[in-house]
């Protein structure tokens, strides 16, 4: 076994191999024997757990949580560090970098192969349990609550040893205090095991009255008792005091998980093993073998993944952790101060952190509706994932889940509508508008991908038409229309403000026909291009769209439910989804179209006519020469922005040319815009200033232009 | 057909327009090879496609979306040399450079709703586990998997290698180089291999080929179908974890923000543009990245009124221009009509004005609203001129207006010109508009003792 240790200490990441650089480490070979001495005693606990397993089958105290003994010893036996270091990485957002989240993933992939995969003999305690195996009533009242779960038993003893090391966890934190009050963590052990025999004796004084006693004779059970005592409670406790004052808490942790976690592996697979029982001094009583649990192959793949995230998550983190340079040593190293994570912590309490989210989200209309048909959407879901548990309906369960992924779209939009009111920063310099534009886009490119794989879905029903059982799916697609015909008009109410078209009910053509429309119409001359309204809320057309093909989807169910019921055509169903997929596409086309040009700074189209017009207004202008780099470009919603670069004659006042350029060009409808007005001084400046040489070429050919212009302009 | 029909039809047709530039891209020789990678990456997800529906495995369905997501790279490889052959059109004034970026956005995110699928899809798994044939599992696994690492390695994709580089690193990146970390401890030799960071497609690829691998193994020994489910959420979470951090750059490339990373260098600029002679603020900045990697960028610089305009803005585009390669410049001054009234020939000017002060005004107020705080002397002062000259005492208040403009031109005062505008003031104080008017002028008589007046002066013809 030490030569295992050997080998950890190498392999762990950074862990002697550190060298130098680190915090202040006491040479390894003092600390060998420590550690050994402690790898004896763990070897020895799990003796004593694995006998005390036996013990309890006999003597009925607690025996349920004790039924899974390799579980206990994997799960119970993680030291606080390594629990308290995976609680952080789950809770706290600043865990300590990628290797601690990959040993909390480690541990809990590891519950998770306890849970799922040690199902060896789960059939056969099925099957044992109108036997009677269980004698007390205590011990099969837990059993039907656990039953009744839906879990086997061991499972929800997994479940109980994970409530119960958090339990463990939390006193061991609490009484670090409470051990000075009482006079040392000696008096404070003496006193909670004291505590938890008196605890314990009411039951087993029960228990002992209620069922007829198995053992023949106590006498006999002394001894083990005494091993169990010694191992278990003291002997391990003091071990551990020792080592965690000679050595750091992390390292103690490490060697002390390792060889129980190897020695409860030996003892699962052996203990039950007829040489074994042969070894054994004692005479089992009542030893069931049938009832053991064989060492399975999940839970060795779980044991080992206890090992490691056990190896990780106690090794000190070091790189995670973001050091405050305090200076360097004499030697001329870096020194670091870690206490920095301690301020850092600033976050607002939940419930406030909703409540402001929500006020937020209410204040404007389109949040606001997106957000109540979310609700409504998802209060439909949990309705029909309610119903579909209780029916054990797998259809309805698997509806529930598509509108769950539909109401993600939903999510993304109330998130974009929330994020497009955000004040402007440094790095969003125009402001957050411009992420509704993206997220119809995103919504688009869904609308699509869902589109597609219903069509490919009915392409594949066309070719082989399966048979439908259409007795369940009427009622749920027709609670699914009621509620997308709910969002449709509550979309569509904002949505024909904008336009001025008739109500987009259902007709996907007239809808998109309404699109195209818009550009005409909406844009006239109005220049007030308030936040609230915008012609071109790309944001929430991805959000309707998605609400219109959720109700075009539940239309095509009805329909072709009543066509398979009035007629058998089971070839309607395909067909009717290939329609869908269709109209739905067609229907997403000129949203991904419209937020792709924005996307590409296109010359916005409503504009494209006016600023052509004020291009050529502004050539009229006295004492202009030429425009060039005219680039605008709609940002969002409601800030169009534009730049140009014009050129003067030098004896025109600059700043009139800029007033008299921005009024014509805002008349067009450009609201951010940026005029950079140059003189043949400019260029002569630019080409005398260190500008490199092809810059200086472009510049004279700027320069040649304008004198040619500037010719052309003395002529007439 | 006739002559007018050729002239009509690229400008109708959406395929006609499409198949033109497909031909102008073929004419390429580098596009070939692209065509001919994605005509091998149709077959292969073809068959791979058939292969899933016939295990019925979620998880080789995930694996295969990443070889459809191969298919979106090459054509993103492709619009990259489109891009670069293409002019920019009148339309689309930027040029086609954000195409690129459109595309990788729209790839990375199509990826991961992809991955969405495949999450949703589990999830009902988890309730009904079918049964997996482990047939073709293996072979199909292999066959996506060598034929990534191809295309990998064979094809140089310009954007998506600068995004991935660009890009903060995915978690599984992070986690293998933290691992790699500790293991090039042992070997030091891997470390050329493994350290600053891996290529994040040749990663998943890996990564989930191992999955499927210990998918096959646990289904041949024992039959845990449930396994096959679990790799499908691995590699759709690695999937998410892999694209992510690349549509967030790129999406922020969209979004037209300022890169993070050019901040310091930009901040450090503006500081130097501030300290010009001359300018007196710097507001309005606007910059955000055009392409993959060229910044475009709009400023307005105000300065002093006795500045030479068209010197200021020479020298800060030639400090911007350095990082800004598409850079507008705006130079505003407040207050600019005045000066012109005292400092030119004054009947022209009046001429001159009268004819423009109707246009200016409302405009001027238009402009100015932008900034408030910065504009409070042309407020005030901004309906005067008008009417100031037939009622001078009537709607001015000398003292008050003293006391708004002396604050912003504080920092231009601070340039050794106190004592001339205390002179200047004594001299022209006047009062009514004489007081604010002969404040101004103190300043317009300077710039001819600046230099660079002289030069425009040369250049004039």
């Amino acid at each position: 076994m030490e030569e295992k240790y050997g080998g950890d200490v190498l392999a762990g990441p950074g862990g002697g191999s550190g060298g130098g650089l680190g915090p202040v480490d006491v040479p390894s070979a003092r600390l060998t024997k420590y550690i050994v001495l402690l790898c004896f005693t763990k070897f020895l606990k799990a003796v004593g757990l694995f006998e005390s397993y036996d013990l309890l089958k006999v003597v009925h105290v607690v025996q349920f949580i004790f039924i899974l003994k390799l579980g206990t010893l994997l799960l119970f036996e993680h030291s606080d560090i390594v629990v308290i270091s995976l609680l952080s990485v789950l809770f706290t957002s600043s865990g300590g970098g990628p290797a601690k989240t990959r040993g909390a993933a480690f541990f809990i992939i590891a519950v998770i192969c306890l849970l799922l995969f040690d199902n060896d003999d789960l059939m056969a305690k099925m099957a044992e349990h109108p036997e009677g195996h269980h004698d007390s009533a205590l011990t099969h009242m837990l059993y039907t609550a656990i039953a009744f779960l839906g879990v086997a038993d061991h499972k929800g003893g997994v479940l109980l040893l994970v409530l119960a090391l958090c339990c463990k966890v939390g006193f061991h934190t609490a009484s670090r205090k409470l051990s000075i009050d009482v006079g040392g963590a000696k008096r404070l052990q003496a006193l909670s095991h004291l505590v938890s025999v008196l605890l314990l004796c009411p039951w087993v004084i029960v228990l002992s009255m209620t069922t007829e006693s198995k053992v023949e004779s106590w006498f006999s059970l002394i001894m083990p008792f005494a091993t169990v005592i010694f191992f278990v409670m003291i002997l391990d406790f003091y071990v551990d005091s020792i080592c965690s004052v000679k050595m750091e808490a992390s390292k103690c942790a490490r060697y002390g998980s390792f060889p129980i976690f190897i020695s409860a592996l030996l003892f699962g697979n052996f203990w039950t093993h007829p040489i074994t029982d042969q070894l054994r001094a004692m005479n089992k009583a009542a030893h069931q073998e049938s009832t053991e649990h064989v060492l399975s192959g999940g839970v060795v793949v779980s044991a080992v993944f206890f090992i490691l995230s056990a190896n990780i998550l106690s090794s000190p983190s070091k790189r995670g952790q973001k050091g405050t340079l305090i200076g360097y040593s004499p030697e001329g190293t870096p020194l670091y101060n870690f206490m920095g994570d301690a301020f850092q912590h600033s976050s607002q309490s939940i419930p406030r952190f909703i409540k402001e989210s929500l006020k937020q989200i209410l204040e404007e209309s389109d949040s606001r509706q997106i957000f109540y048909f979310l609700c409504l959407n998802l209060l439909f879901t949990f309705v029909e994932l309610f119903y579909g548990v209780l029916t054990n309906s797998l259809g309805l369960i698997s509806d529930g889940f598509h509108m769950l992924f539909d109401c993600s779209a939903l999510v993304m939009g109330l998130f974009a509508a929330l994020m497009s009111r955000w004040k402007a920063t440094r790095i969003f310099s125009y402001g957050y508008g411009r992420i509704e534009i993206l997220s119809g886009f995103i919504n688009g490119l869904f609308l699509m991908v869902i589109a597609f794989f219903v069509f490919m879905e009915s392409v594949a029903r066309l070719i082989d038409p399966p048979e439908l059982d259409t007795h369940m799916l009427t009622p749920v697609s027709v609670g699914g229309l009621i509620v997308n015909l709910i969002g449709i008009c509550a979309f569509s109410h904002a949505h024909s403000h904008n336009h001025g078209a008739s109500q987009g009910s259902c007709h996907s053509s007239d809808h998109s026909h309404s699109h195209h429309m818009h550009g005409h119409s909406d844009h006239g001359h109005s220049h007030s291009h308030g936040s609230t309204g915008g012609g071109m809320n790309a944001n929430m057309r991805g959000v309707f769209l998605h609400v219109l093909a959720d109700t075009l989807g539940s239309i095509g169910v009805i329909v072709s439910t009543i066509l398979i019921e009035q007629f058998g055509w089971f070839i309607a169903d395909p067909l009717c989804s290939l329609f869908i997929a269709i109209l739905i596409f067609l229907s997403v086309v000129p949203l991904i179209k419209d937020a792709c040009q924005v996307l590409l700074l296109r010359l916005p189209p409503e504009y494209e006519k006016e600023l052509h017009n004020a291009l050529e207004k502004i050539q009229k202008i006295e004492g202009l020469i030429s425009y060039r780099d005219a680039h605008f470009w709609r940002h969002s919603a409601s800030v169009v922005a534009g730049t140009i670069h014009i050129q003067v004659t030098s004896d025109v006042l600059e700043q009139r040319v800029v007033q008299q350029v921005t009024g014509i060009i805002k008349d067009a409808g450009v609201n951010n815009l940026t005029i950079q007005v140059e003189k043949e001084a400019y260029f002569q400046h630019m080409s005398g200033l260190s500008t490199g040489f092809h810059d200086v070429l472009a510049m004279t050919k700027q320069m040649e232009s304008m004198k040619y212009c500037k010719d052309g302009t003395y002529i007439m | 057909k006739g002559t007018i029909h050729l002239f009509r039809k690229p400008q109708r047709s959406f395929f006609g327009k499409l198949l033109q530039e497909f031909r102008l891209v073929a004419a390429d020789r580098r596009s070939w090879k692209i065509l001919l990678f994605g005509a091998i990456n149709l077959a292969c997800t073809g068959f791979l496609l058939m292969w899933c529906s016939s295990t019925n495995s979620i998880a080789l369905t995930a694996y295969t979306y990443l070889t459809i997501f191969d298919l979106f790279s090459l054509m993103t490889c492709l619009i990259s040399y489109w891009v670069t052959m293409r002019k920019p059109s009148p339309v689309y004034s930027f040029g086609f450079e954000r195409l690129e970026v459109l595309a990788v956005f729209a790839s990375t995110v199509l990826a991961q709703l992809g991955a969405l699928f495949i999450l949703k899809e589990s999830a009902e798994r988890f309730l009904e586990q079918p049964e997996i044939h482990t047939g073709r599992l293996l072979v199909g696994t292999f066959v996506a998997l060598s034929f990534n690492l191809f295309t990998m390695l064979s094809i140089r994709n310009k954007p998506f290698a600068y995004v991935s580089e660009a890009a903060s690193t995915s978690w599984l990146q992070e986690h293998v180089a933290d691992l790699s970390r500790s293991l090039c401890g042992i070997i030091p030799g891997l470390s050329s291999i493994f350290l600053p960071r891996m290529n994040p497609f040749v990663l998943i690829d890996l990564a989930g080929a191992f999955a499927l691998c210990i998918t096959y193994m646990l289904i041949e020994i024992n039959n845990y179908f449930a396994v096959d489910t679990a790799s499908a959420i691995a590699i759709a979470l690695m999937t998410f974890g892999t694209m992510y951090p690349m549509s967030v750059y790129s999406g922020k490339v969209l979004l037209q923000t300022t890169p993070p990373h050019v901040i310091g260098q930009l901040d450090k600029l503006i500081r130097e543009v501030s300290t010009l002679d001359g300018v007196l603020e710097v507001r309005n900045e606007h910059f955000w990245t055009l392409g993959f990697g060229s910044l475009a960028g709009s400023v307005h610089v105000r300065i002093r009124r006795d500045a030479n305009e068209q010197m200021v803005l020479a020298h800060v585009t030639n400090r911007l221009y350095t990082l800004v390669s598409t850079l507008t410049v705006q130079i505003f001054k407040d207050d600019w009509i005045r000066p012109a009234l005292l400092s030119g020939p004054v009947a022209a000017n009046v001429l001159n004005f009268s004819d423009h002060h109707i246009i200016p005004m409302p405009l001027l107020k238009g402009t100015e609203d932008l900034n408030p705080v910065t504009s409070t002397p042309t407020k005030p002062s901004s309906p005067p001129p008008e009417f100031s000259f037939n009622t001078p005492g009537k709607n001015v208040n000398p003292v008050t207006l003293l006391n708004t403009q002396t604050r912003p031109y504080g920092l231009g005062l601070n340039h050794g010109h106190t004592p001339y505008s205390n002179m200047l003031n004594q001299v022209l104080g006047v009062p009514g508009i004489g007081a604010s008017q002969g404040f101004r002028t103190g300043f317009t008589n300077i710039p001819s003792r600046y230099g660079t007046n002289s030069r425009i002066g040369q250049s004039r013809p």
